[in-house]
């Protein structure tokens, strides 16, 4: 009996304990470190079902800013510390992530697809913390908030590429008929929903449509439904591999390369070359929102050396340079904002530096040109897609070369059209 | 129930009570107590945590009822979760309903969508109902993407959940709107288990044809048991889309089902405190991993591989499963058990 007391006691003592440590636990959230130091929080799927891009995506945002403040010294002298978190592509993690960034103090944050930032972008727009996403969806800025696209969506991709086809391909009279096959996802639904505001617009009359899966072995079916309706234009919205999958079965029915084939930036990669054939995929066109790692550009130098140092697996991937451009971005960002706040206005990390930083930083990029590596960047007040030109590219002997400079696709309102979601 | 040392039941009242003595009411008071006073102390990233946490175990507590005390087996839980929060995202959004019609709507409307994908348990079970469960979970998926009222694959936005004039805004105030609702939900579902039906519940999972036999309706109680298990993950729908602000079709993954079960597996199959242990597990070693133990290793170990400190997190998280599963199959709940059991007996051995 006496030691079953003090058994009790010992534990409403350790209670007590725990109480009096929660304040040390929970104020656990870790300050920018004494000196100066501008924190961004980079959330990447390290992890999870889209690892493939989210490790390059993430090596590149290290790697650049490790440059920006081992080689340039940092921004204006401050230097960038990077909370950088894993989202596992997965919704709990992400939301837990960016209360976390918020918590940490960070400037804005970012992430690299459209669905991490689909998982957070309420909390973030509710809170007024910026932030910045590398492939965007209509959804994520539309209406436009705190949310800020670093290259185009997948709805613009298919007005670049049908305003392309329309003035350099199409030689007939009339409306030029267009099939979609379109991923059963964001991707996909980026495509249909431009499709769905700019075709009268452009000029363009959508035949059919056709969804299929990440998994699709065989579009046979849908094909050969297109094929009775004697399309002009493909346009595929898809990844490298139902792409290949489709461009393949196409050729098989006698439909490829009479028809012309478009893609958009998701599957316009060397993976499409080496999973189609070179000879399968000759002369597809698509579109792309960077240069590709031949092309001599200012900042390609430098990320090039940084890649076959620390990440070669890295090196001739598209992911990389789009992350690289990121991070080039977040430091213009950062820059823009010491220079028309100061230091002090955005130190703490907190809801008015957020909006500082917004104003003084996001919507002050006005022609940064990200090293030459992407179209320039520009805040447009009522446009939060900061880039928004891409380049067309056609595969010509196994390579996937640029073949016009930088088109820009025209902002669309999506949030005017009832049916775009609430 | 197993009582302290000395502790007997003299009538009704004390055998059914669910708290018997005053150290267990101290104690829940005293946790409780330590509960609600989080927000005083915990910062907006371990609020969040806590949220989840909440939102996560209102969901496992339905799906144990289901699993657990009633054997039907159901890996498409998180389809009925994503019932409840496009229900509770119409209802306030688009038809300007309060949260509490939203909430209490998704709760019912994830119900019934519960019995129709329940019915073939009628017919089928163990492996071949889980098949049908992944079925409701892409089924449900699907028709959210495409169907236009949903938002389609763009979702739909969420306002704040709000009783009367209060609105949730902060992290805290909508920590007191999930954590009370948990608790609501955690004491239902054990009063439930404690009732005719919670028997009927362990009768059917048993043995369903001795149940058959004893008199116990299969069909009537079969659907009953997917009715409360998705009424319960239709309310935590709703709070997931009130919390997060916004719904969309990617956010409910077949994945994110298969872990639920393997959360109540994990803290204890058919017991009350089972599905507490399993959720509160697996989000806390999820966020040690990823907030800790990653950046930890990717900055004690720089010249190790790209991704390496990134993929040690999903190897350490299956292997915790393995380990778990191997070493004490019936989950956290039982180790609970034997530790008040060894307590209560201290120090004697037997």
């Amino acid at each position: 009996m006496k030691n079953r007391k003090m058994v009790i006691i010992t534990a409403i003592i350790c209670l007590a304990l725990l109480v009096t440590a929660l304040p040390a636990i929970g104020g656990c959230s870790t300050p920018s470190k004494e000196g100066k130091t501008l924190k961004v929080g980079i959330m990447t799927p390290t992890t999870g079902k889209a690892a493939e891009k989210g490790v390059p995506l993430g090596d590149a945002n290290l790697d650049c800013i490790k440059y920006i403040n081992d080689e340039l010294g940092g921004v204006d002298g401050y230097k960038i510390e990077v909370d950088w978190l894993d989202s596992k592509y997965d919704n709990t993690q992400a939301v837990t992530d960016i209360k976390k960034f918020m918590d940490d103090g960070c400037l804005f944050f970012t992430t690299s697809s459209s669905t991490e930032m689909g998982y957070v972008q309420e909390i973030a727009n509710r809170a007024g913390f910026p932030g910045l996403v590398a492939y965007s969806s209509p959804s994520n800025y539309h209406p436009p908030q705190h949310i800020y696209g670093q290259t185009p969506d997948y709805g613009d991709d298919w007005t670049a590429f049908t305003q392309y086809y329309l003035k350099n391909i199409w030689k007939g009279t009339g409306k030029p008929k267009m099939a979609l096959m379109l991923l059963n996802n964001p991707t996909g639904a980026g495509a249909k929903n431009a499709a769905r505001a700019m075709a009268d617009t452009l000029g363009v009359n959508i035949i059919d449509t056709e969804e299929h899966a990440a998994t699709t072995t065989s579009e046979m079916e849908a094909l050969t439904r297109i094929k009775t309706m004697n399309p002009d234009v493909i346009y595929i919205s898809s990844t490298p591999a139902p792409t290949a999958v489709i461009i393949k079965n196409a050729k098989d029915l006698g439909m490829f390369p009479n028809v012309t084939i478009g893609v958009c930036h998701a599957a316009m990669t060397s993976a499409l070359v080496s999973l189609g054939g070179a000879d399968v995929v000759e002369g597809v066109y698509g579109v792309f929102p960077t240069v590709s790692w031949t092309d001599n550009v200012p900042a390609i130098a430098k990320m090039k050396e940084y890649a076959a140092n620390l990440h070669p697996k890295d090196v001739n991937n598209g992911d990389y340079m789009a992350a690289w451009a990121q991070s080039l971005i977040i430091a213009e960002i950062l820059k823009k904002a010491l220079d028309n706040v100061g230091y002090d206005k955005i130190a703490k990390g907190d809801a008015s530096a957020w909006a500082n930083i917004e104003k003084y930083g996001f919507q002050k990029l006005n022609g940064y040109d990200v090293g030459g590596l992407q179209s320039p960047v520009t805040y447009i007040k009522g446009d939060n897609r900061l880039g928004k030109s891409l380049k067309i590219e056609q595969v010509q002997q196994g390579t996937i070369t640029a073949i016009t400079g930088w088109e820009e696709a025209p902002l669309i309102k999506y949030e005017t059209y009832s049916w775009f979601g609430s | 129930m197993s009582l302290p040392c000395g502790i007997r039941n003299y009538n009704y009242a004390q055998d059914m009570a669910i708290v018997r003595t005053k150290t267990h009411w101290a104690l829940l008071l005293g946790f409780l107590v330590l509960l609600f006073a989080l927000p005083a102390f915990f910062s907006n990233y371990l609020l969040g945590v806590m949220n989840t946490i909440g939102i996560t175990l209102i969901a496992a507590v339905g799906l144990n009822i289901l699993v657990g005390y009633c054997g039907q087996l159901s890996i498409g839980h998180v389809g009925f979760i994503a019932v409840g929060a496009y229900t509770s995202a119409i209802l306030t959004n688009r038809l300007g309903m309060p949260f509490p019609v939203g909430l209490l709507g998704a709760g019912l409307v994830a119900g019934f969508i519960g019995i129709i994908f329940g019915l073939p348990s009628v017919r089928v079970k163990g492996f071949y109902l889980a098949i049908t469960t992944i079925a409701a979970q892409f089924i449900i998926i699907w028709f959210i993407n495409h169907w236009s009222y949903t938002g389609g694959f763009n979702g739909i936005t969420v306002p704040y959940a709000s009783i009367g004039g209060l609105v949730f805004r902060s992290e805290a105030s909508q920590f007191y709107l999930i954590i009370t609702i948990t608790v609501l939900c955690i004491f239902l579902a054990k009063n439930i288990t404690r009732t005719k039906i919670g028997r009927a519940f362990i009768a059917i999972r048993d043995n369903d044809l001795a149940a058959e036999v004893m008199g116990v309706n299969l069909l009537y109680y079969k659907l009953l048991a997917f009715f409360i298990g998705c009424f319960f993950a239709g309310i935590a729908g709703s709070l997931l889309a009130h919390y997060t602000g916004s719904v969309f079709g990617e956010q409910f993954t077949f994945t994110d089902s298969i872990l639920y079960v393997g959360m109540i597996i994990i803290g204890g199959l058919g017991t009350s405190v089972g599905p507490i242990f399993g959720v509160v597990f697996i989000r806390v070693l999820q966020q040690l991993l990823t907030v800790a133990v990653v950046p930890w290793l990717g900055n004690a170990f720089p010249h190790l591989p790209a991704g390496f400190a990134s993929g040690v997190s999903p190897m350490v998280f299956g292997l915790v499963l393995v380990l778990f599963l191997i070493l004490e199959p019936r989950g956290l709940a039982h180790r609970w058990a034997l530790f008040k059991a060894a307590y209560r007996l201290w120090p004697f051995s037997y």
